[in-house]
């Protein structure tokens, strides 16, 4: 077992490093900071918005954006690379598990996107921090009850968006158990991505459809795919609002995650110990 | 031996694989449904973009929160701004799109509501009148067809930002100014501006205008109960202006020659400085008339 978790530690460690010196990840990362450090300057195109929420929707966004091409790009490149190189034949000849070898893929990655959610969420905070007593100083009336967000609540986000990446992480590596390519395995992920993203309209639509084939297949479509929606509470959680999200509701998220990313971890190793490589 | 390798055949062995793995995943999903589906409620009504049910054309909303996330705000803002390049141009057709493309983008921003529909109540009807010939050409009939037309889309308009913005008394203040201004429907405006009035956080001139548009019907009597009413009501605000309605109040009490015992009696109410942090002309409560 301590053997186990060693080989795994391993395998995850070198993933990561390998990832961390990526140009690609570098490249995505300082793109990500940039946008966000540029968000004051996007906000003399904005209507009305309250300031501060508008950087905490620019932050969001490209937390999303960016941690979602580097979760399925990422996770792509570091799973072919073995099998491409044929190092996998090498790791696998020892005595390795092939559970092993994607669980270490898996942390390995997942340790990137912790890395580059970590980073942003700290840019972000460090924006609204700088921005908001910047405004107090300025406006000092408006901010009477004190900061309008809630500091804590943005790394509690961070927290959730780095668990929608991990099902996102182990659903790529799913499809990569299976496929023979990068790019199909990509492009079938992004693909999966978008139907996680939209599959709570489908859901609040069959509720009131009639019984029936549409239904039934909407209903099926709502179970096979996790809610990415569900993570997406940033609004409800930054600012103070009059129903603030609350803690057992962020542990079933969490728990949601945890769940789905195990279960697409152990389908992959479904896939991959029959996989010749 | 013949079913042995029909079992073993690489196709049946792959459909065999992906049954497994829809079942291992309806299975987890159903597993999965008591955590989930609490969680999704307290999610969803916290987000009135995710609330999809009575909202029409809901579809393209889903997608734009879905699939943009966060950067929907400076998407819309940019599609604003296209669409007041295509408002100096004219060009009501692409208007219409395009204010609509950047509500659904981002319905979250009161100001694309209510300009959205000032634009299409007050400025494409002139275009409208225009295109057709202008005003001396127009029959007033047409004219008045026209108006009819636009304001009842911006109705429409108003109507869907209300689903996203129930307490916003700037929206529901719209459809009066519209009925006023443009209709000249002053029975509908009044009853907007009551309307109005009744918001937490309504704008005191509402329902001043509520009580003028009741003069203006003749039904002097009703304006002055109902601004003797809205004085004993309002704070000593200087927003308020309750100088402006006590004069009201005597010139109604001239025309309906209320007698000298019967006036109103302000009492001992005397003007006091507005908190720093008051809202100008904005009340705290709605009132209860």
């Amino acid at each position: 077992m301590i053997d186990s978790i060693n080989r795994l530690r391993f395998i995850a460690g070198n993933t990561f490093l390998e990832a961390v010196r990526q140009k690609f990840f570098n490249s995505l990362l300082l793109i990500s900071i940039a946008l966000l450090a540029s968000s004051t300057f996007f906000q003399q195109f904005d209507f009305g918005t309250n300031e501060l929420k508008f950087i905490t929707d620019f932050g969001f966004g490209a937390l999303f954006f960016f941690g979602s091409i580097l979760s399925v790009t990422a996770t792509t490149q570091l799973f072919f690379n073995e099998i491409e190189n044929r190092t996998a034949l090498t790791m696998l000849a020892k005595p390795i598990h092939k559970l092993e070898f994607l669980a270490g893929k898996f942390f390995g990655a997942h340790m990137l996107m912790l890395c580059f959610t970590a980073v942003i969420t700290l840019v972000l905070a460090g924006m609204l921090y700088w921005r908001e007593t910047e405004l107090m100083a300025r406006l000092g009336d408006a901010f009477i009850d004190g900061r309008l967000v809630n500091y804590s609540d943005i790394f509690v986000f961070g927290l959730l968006q780095w668990m929608k990446f991990g099902v996102l992480t182990a659903i790529t590596l799913f499809i990569a158990s299976f496929s023979n390519t990068n790019l199909y395995t990509i492009v079938v992920s992004f693909f999966v991505l978008i139907i996680c993203q939209l599959q709570y309209i489908a859901r609040d639509a069959y509720s009131t459809m009639e019984a029936g084939i549409g239904r039934w297949l909407v209903q099926f479509l709502g179970l096979i795919f996790p809610n990415f929606q569900l993570f997406n509470i940033g609004d409800q959680l930054v600012f103070n609002v009059k129903a603030p999200i609350p803690a057992v509701t962020i542990l079933q998220i969490v728990g949601y995650g945890l769940i789905y990313t195990v279960v697409f971890v152990l389908l992959a190793h479904v896939n991959f110990r029959r996989r010749e490589i | 031996m013949h079913e042995g390798s029909f079992i073993e055949h690489p196709l049946v062995i792959r459909l065999r694989r992906i049954v497994v793995v829809l079942l291992v995943l309806i299975f987890v999903g159903a597993l999965l449904r008591p955590i989930e589906s609490p969680a999704w409620q307290v999610v969803k009504s916290g987000q009135s973009e995710l609330n999809l049910e009575g909202i029409e054309g809901s579809l393209g909303q889903g997608l734009v929160v879905g699939v943009l996330g966060g950067f929907r705000a400076i998407m819309a803002d940019f599609m604003w701004i296209r669409v007041n390049t295509i408002w100096e141009r004219r060009d009501r057709t692409k208007l219409d799109a395009m204010i609509r493309l950047s509500t659904t983008l981002d319905p979250r921003q009161s100001f694309f509501w209510f300009n959205g529909a000032r634009m299409i109540a007050y400025d494409v009807p002139n275009w409208r009148i225009r295109e057709e010939g202008g005003y001396s050409e127009v029959p007033d009939s047409r004219q008045d067809e026209i108006n009819r037309e636009q304001a009842e889309q911006a109705f429409i308009f108003l109507e869907k930002a209300r689903e996203f913005h129930p307490d916003e008394p700037k929206l529901v203040v719209e459809v009066a100014q519209i009925y006023l201004n443009r209709l000249k429907d002053i029975p509908n405006a009044a009853d907007w501006f009551l309307k109005t009035s009744k918001m937490p956080n309504a704008p005191y001139f509402a329902a001043r205008i509520y009580a003028e548009l009741l003069r203006r019907q003749g039904l002097d009597r009703e304006a002055y109960d109902y601004l003797r009413e809205l004085y004993s009501e309002l704070p000593n605000d200087p927003y308020a202006q309750k100088n402006i309605i006590l004069e009201r109040i005597r010139t109604l009490e001239s025309i309906l020659e209320v007698q000298y015992l019967l006036r109103f009696n302000p009492g001992d109410v005397s003007p006091v400085i507005a908190p720093a942090n008051s809202h100008p002309e904005h009340s705290h409560h709605g009132h209860n008339h």
